[in-house]
């Protein structure tokens, strides 16, 4: 497919003789959800971090509008536009929930220490810029409220957004959230796939782990499918819930047998 | 506005102490100044960028030998030694920098404490450049610009170099630097992924403390004309994070505070309990780590919120 945002090739990477990402492949566009399933352990979250820098890939290729990733460090990849969550929360405690947006836009300030220090109001035209930047993304995830408050503070559904919004305050052309729906409550999931669904409409590209396949599916455009490292199936959501190989690694050998043995 | 009617405000009550305390007020005013300054800017690399970095006032003393060695040892003219002087803090700190910042918590304390002794060793060891035991005494800074170089004038380098390392460390304390400097405090793997350099980040934030430190020393070095090895050795240093805990650790007028708080009360307190008021102290810091983590800033914040004030 041409066009993609973000190609990644072959990607690969072993922990000793464990093989955690497996010769894997996708394509993502700009607007695309694209989901990342699989049962536990089969390296979606490795998926993650080789693609953010957080880990060095055994071998492979990505690339961000042909501009390569790999081998970058992970402050890099964040300043070509690749941001991400945790699955985790982790918020820098002791600051506001606008100061954490405006961590999460390091790499839009482009002033150097002497502007910071001498600069007149180039340096402040630019902070002020972007704090107000951080108040609509605040708004844009419901925490406008507490924008002055300290992060501490928060709920843990509230905490789960405000990670969100950090990874947009980058600008990204891509954001990836790990797990963001793990813990929060219904009406809050449903809050976060309006918001993915936001993110999606402004151009942004998402790459979404997700174990909740109720809140995946209706959300992505399309899901890679890992087991065991490697891809075993791609397609729109639909399609992928009748995958028999799908069904294989969620449900094991015996569950297959067992339903076999129903019928 | 009110920031700036604050500093103007601060900046006057100092000068105008400058220029009227005398005798043994004045020299207590001009030591009180050069251990806030140090503090401020061992607060911003400890309380907010978390490095626990035990060569501060190392650099402090490289700062005050450097100067008095080039100006004296070596015959360069004032200004030129001054320049010298803050090079080579910026270079041996860069230097001390790059490897140790690597390390985190516990280690970078090490390898910083290694640093500071080897300072100390150099400073017995440097024979007639030094001094040795005995130090680098009578020198004294020419006059400029018609000011005297002693009493109230002095006093006022003193203000301006407390001032301008607030500012500086404030001012960057309001930035992205500052931001950055606490996330990876906080983070440093959720830092990265922000954008934010980690590792050129502790470097520049380790080699700006350290170099004002150095600038501190240079100013230190012309207060009493004497410099001996016994001011740069560790009790120092450990009362400045003892003034950083408890005035409120990453707080600039917390760092000021806790300074002025542990550097007056042996003034007081030693009439009545001689040299055991370093046991006080000790006692005074585990109280504020077990029941006060957040200092005497905490308490103001706590009473602040229970009055009602914003």
């Amino acid at each position: 497919m041409d066009g993609a945002l973000l190609t990644a090739r072959s990607l690969g990477k072993r922990f000793g003789g464990l093989i955690a990402v497996d010769d894997l492949s996708f394509d993502l566009h700009e607007g695309e959800i694209l989901g990342l399933i699989g049962p536990n352990g089969a390296g979606k979250s490795t998926t993650f971090n080789l693609l953010a820098g957080a880990l060095a890939a055994d071998g492979g290729a990505v690339e961000l509008d042909g501009a390569n990733l790999l081998g970058l460090k992970p402050h890099q990849i964040a300043a070509k536009g690749v941001m991400r969550t945790f699955q985790h929360n982790s918020p820098f405690s002791g600051m506001t929930l606008t100061d954490n947006l405006l961590v999460g836009a390091h790499t839009r300030f482009q002033s150097s220490w002497m502007s910071v220090l001498f600069g007149g109001s180039a340096a402040r035209d630019r902070e002020r810029e972007l704090r107000d930047h951080a108040h609509e993304l605040l708004e844009f995830v419901g925490l406008a409220e507490w924008q002055e408050t300290e992060v501490d503070n928060l709920s843990f559904g509230q905490g789960r957004l405000l990670e969100v919004a950090r990874a947009l305050a980058g600008e990204p052309r891509l954001i990836m959230l790990d797990e963001p729906a793990a813990g929060l409550t219904l009406s809050e999931a449903e809050r976060l796939s309006e918001i993915i669904r936001g993110i999606s409409a402004r151009g942004i590209a998402v790459l979404l782990i997700e174990h909740d396949m109720r809140f995946l599916l209706p959300l992505a455009h399309r899901v890679v499918v890992l087991n065991f490292g490697a891809k075993i199936a791609e397609g729109q959501p639909d399609q992928i819930t009748r995958d028999p190989a799908v069904m294989q690694a969620y449900l094991g050998d015996a569950g297959m047998s067992r339903r076999a043995e129903r019928r | 506005m009110r920031a700036l009617s604050a500093w103007l405000g601060g900046a006057a009550i100092l000068v105008a102490l400058a220029l009227t305390l005398d005798g043994y007020a004045a020299d207590l005013f001009r030591k009180l100044l050069l251990v806030a300054t140090l503090c401020v800017g061992f607060n911003f690399l400890f309380g907010i960028a978390g490095q626990l970095a035990i060569s501060h006032i190392a650099f402090y003393g490289i700062g005050a030998y450097g100067v008095v060695v080039l100006a004296f040892q070596f015959g360069w003219p004032l200004p030129l030694a001054i320049i010298g002087s803050i090079m080579i803090c910026g270079v041996i700190a860069l230097l001390v920098a790059i490897p140790s910042t690597r390390l985190e918590g516990f280690f970078l304390a090490l390898a910083t404490l290694a640093f500071a002794q080897l300072f100390s060793v150099v400073i017995l060891q440097g024979g007639d450049v030094t001094g040795g035991p005995q130090g680098l005494s009578g020198y004294a800074a020419p006059d400029y610009f018609g000011l005297p170089s002693d009493g109230g004038g002095y006093t006022l380098v003193i203000v301006a170099v407390f001032l301008m390392t607030l500012a500086i460390l404030v001012r960057l304390d309001h930035s992205w630097f500052g931001r950055a400097c606490r996330a990876i405090r906080d983070n440093p793997a959720t830092a990265a992924a922000m954008g934010v350099d980690v590792f050129r980040t502790k470097v520049a934030a380790f080699t700006l403390t350290s170099t004002l430190a150095g600038v501190t020393g240079m100013a230190y070095a012309f207060t009493d004309n004497y410099l001996s090895p016994l001011v740069f050795g560790l009790e120092p240093m450990f009362m400045l994070l003892f003034m950083t805990v408890i005035g409120g650790t990453g707080r600039h007028a917390g760092a000021v505070i806790g300074a002025a708080l542990l550097f007056l009360a042996p003034e007081v307190l030693e009439e009545w309990v001689g040299r055991h008021y370093m046991l006080g102290f000790g006692v005074l810091v585990v109280a504020a780590i077990l029941f006060q983590p957040a200092g005497l800033m905490g308490l103001w914040d706590g009473a602040r919120r229970r009055w009602g004030m914003r």
